[in-house]
């Protein structure tokens, strides 16, 4: 971990203003259920993040486009290396109806947060080394898709953890079952066509798939602040993409890779 | 026997009754011609010792523990005989949970002057016999004083004199007037640790000691919090039980947020801080290793086999208890037992026990010192010839010696588990079962199968 003190000439100053710091404050918590440290990609027309955890089980794929914030100048791409833990931190203290301003000190490469309300507090916190990399996507067919609320997706995850620490998700394009099955317990969830939870179901064929719940609820229990309605898109032991609608312009989509149980 | 005195064995069987079972033999007897009000016997409602008298082996170990126990105690009761005591504190302390915050502690005291250092360092005892580390436990006569934790001014006298005592290089000769003669108290249970004597001090006075450089530094910054006090001894390459010790009286710490730590809490405090210190800092973002490779090492009627398996940094800790025997209704299954951590540690204090933290310190450490980042696995097996319970510090001990040894190394995890399977007497499947990490490694898949090219 080495800290950039040195001013690099690369860098292009950005700033950034947002009235409401709670959307950006909840993006980064759902994003800091995978990763302690996060490369942000700050360009012309918003701000990215794209990542898997350190064991490659699962990786989250976040953007938010210019037109959320109040005050976007950036002309050309930046990129921010930091620790998730300490910026949460910062961003936890400005309360409701406070903006947030964020840009880059060239001079000391510290990222400064001035969070506006009441009075005016100035955070600097250190960048960290960025990745070069540029992170890809899985490359899956999917053949399941699924749209289902948020809360419904976070309830039933709770009811099948009872028993059992992973979950198979499966559907025939009627209806969403997510079974799990323990030492001597077991849990059956079904979510047919039609009901509250379920907005939609379709599938060009029967799909299951198994995943872990260590992972599975975290995601969930770290992105229903930000969304109402997710989108499950899975195969048969295959990864699940899973797509949190956003309420501004922008994504949060996770992928996870399966279980595969001997039977 | 000539030379047993009637009226004494009638005395015993009044009070303990199992005893007169091992009072045929002639050692005992000369053993227990002591004032016998000295022992105090224990023991749990239908407990299997009240049964078994130490004939009958029914626990399934090969010697009675608690009669171990009692030898052990015996000795050491015949060389305090008196209120006044005197003795050289190896430096050892201890300091009790039961009633938190007002709990005993004090000073730990061998009825010996000399040198005592190993009496109160586990990192010494590996290789010793159990007869002998149960000779080191049970010789230490627990001299204690009440004290609330968090007002240790209260009992400044006492409490400045242990502390001394904990910060000091070499063993420090002390003097201790009891209220009454220590007694030991037996609890016929093979579970539980074996204890000195106790007994509560009236005074104590003791030689100036020359202090330990580096702990006496710590213990004058009074802006240095505790756990980075700890971080600096381990880096300055202090032992751990002596840290733990000087940590339980309180020695290190923001200047008025210092107190008085259990021994049990501050073992388990100390090892954690220590170790997750080192994940942080030195293990995490290391390359990974480039095979699976185990380790092991046995000791004392116990198997320690430790899996490192090339992925980011997790670990587990696994225990199996292998029945006693076979026809003892209470152990005809193996007891499992494991807990575990991701690479974002854990945030729940792990059910397993202590024992869990002090691997963790003796795995995070030997991967620092490769400059690595592994995932691990520690697995130990416990046979019938495991007769006590020996503290945490047999855990930490075994694998840091286990790391010194060589790997067996495997460019595969079947080929490592085909190995682990020859080791173990329980069935690799009931090792897969118990382990999260086993079965995370085997069932579960990796995104990066899937990135496009």
């Amino acid at each position: 971990m080495k800290y950039r003190h040195k001013k690099n000439g690369e860098l292009d100053l950005f700033k950034i203003r947002m009235s409401d710091a709670k959307l950006l404050r909840d993006a980064v918590t759902a994003i800091s259920t995978l990763i302690d440290e996060g490369t942000f990609v700050i360009g012309p027309d918003g701000i990215k993040l794209r990542a898997m955890d350190p064991s490659r089980v699962a990786m989250v794929d976040f953007a938010m486009q210019k037109t959320t914030f109040d005050e976007y100048a950036s002309d050309q791409e930046t990129k921010i290396c930091l620790n998730l833990g300490e910026l949460l931190k910062l961003l936890k203290r400005a309360g409701k109806d406070e903006a947030v301003e964020l840009y880059l000190d060239e001079g000391t490469g510290q990222f400064v947060i001035t969070i506006r309300g009441k009075y005016i507090r100035t955070f600097r916190m250190p960048t960290l080394e960025a990745s070069e990399e540029e992170q890809g996507l899985p490359k899956i067919t999917f053949n399941a898709k699924v749209t289902l609320t948020t809360d419904g997706l976070r309830q039933s995850l709770e009811d099948v953890a009872l028993v059992s620490d992973h979950v198979r998700i499966e559907t025939d394009g009627e209806k969403l079952a997510m079974n799990a099955k323990g030492d001597i317990m077991g849990a059956n969830i079904e979510l047919k066509k039609g009901s509250d939870a379920l907005l939609s179901v379709e599938a060009t064929e029967p799909s299951k798939s198994t995943f872990p719940l260590s992972y599975l609820s975290e995601i969930v229990k770290a992105a229903v602040a930000t969304s109402d309605i997710v989108t499950l898109e899975f195969s048969n032991d295959m990864p699940i993409r899973l797509d949190f609608k956003q309420t501004y312009d922008g994504t949060l989509v996770y992928y996870l890779a399966p279980r595969i149980e001997v039977e | 026997m000539p030379f047993l005195n009637k009226r004494f064995i009638k005395k015993v069987k009044r009070q303990v009754p199992w005893v007169e079972h091992i009072i045929n033999n002639e050692r005992t007897a000369g053993d227990l011609n002591v004032d016998s009000s000295a022992i105090n016997v224990q023991t749990h409602e239908g407990s299997l010792c009240l049964v078994c008298r130490g004939s009958r082996m029914l626990c399934g170990k090969p010697r009675c523990p608690a009669i171990l126990k009692l030898y052990s105690l015996l000795k050491t009761e015949k060389n305090v005989n008196s209120e006044r005591m005197i003795g050289s504190s190896p430096p050892g302390v201890f300091i009790g949970h039961i009633g938190h915050p007002h709990v005993y502690a004090g000073p730990l005291v061998p009825p010996v002057l000399g040198d005592t250092s190993v009496y109160d360092a586990p990192e010494q005892w590996l290789g010793k016999t159990v007869d002998e580390i149960i000779g080191f436990r049970t010789n230490l006569i627990r001299a204690k004083f009440r004290v609330n934790v968090t007002k240790p001014f209260k009992n400044q006298n006492f409490v400045e004199k242990t502390l001394e005592i904990t910060m000091a290089r070499e063993p420090v000769e002390t003097r201790v007037v009891f209220k009454k003669r220590p007694s030991g108290s037996l609890l016929l249970d093979g579970e539980v640790q074996p204890m000195g004597p106790s007994a509560v001090m009236r005074n104590m006075e003791i030689e100036t000691a020359k202090f330990d450089a580096k702990i006496e530094r710590a213990y004058g910054d009074g802006d240095l919090r505790a756990e980075e006090a700890v971080m600096e001894l381990f880096k300055g390459g202090v032992p751990v039980s002596k840290i733990q010790r000087a940590f339980s009286v309180g020695a290190f710490g923001l200047k008025n947020q210092r107190r008085i730590v259990p021994t049990r809490w501050s073992i388990t405090a100390v090892d954690s801080a220590i170790s997750r210190e080192l994940i942080d800092e030195q293990v995490k973002g290391k390359p990974l290793i480039n095979e699976y490779r185990v380790y092991e090492f046995n000791y004392l009627g116990n198997r320690f086999l430790v899996l490192l398996t090339p992925s980011s940094w997790r670990y587990e800790w696994i225990e199996a208890w292998y029945p006693g025997t076979v026809w003892n209704p209470q152990s005809q299954n193996i007891a499992m037992g494991a807990d575990w951590e991701g690479y974002h540690g854990r945030t729940t204090y792990a059910s397993i026990g202590g024992c869990y933290y002090a691997v963790r310190l003796a795995a995070a450490e030997f991967l620092a010192s490769i400059g690595r980042q592994a995932g691990v696995i520690a697995m130990r097996e416990i046979y019938p010839s495991f007769i006590v319970p020996l503290g945490v510090w047999i855990n930490r001990e075994s694998i840091r010696e286990a790391f010194k040894n060589e790997p067996c190394k495997f460019s595969s995890l079947k080929d490592a588990l085909d190995h682990v399977r020859t080791r173990f007497a329980v069935s690799l499947d009931n090792w897969i079962q118990t382990s999260a990490l086993l079965k995370d490694s085997l069932y579960q898949e990796r995104l990066t199968k899937y990135l496009e090219k």
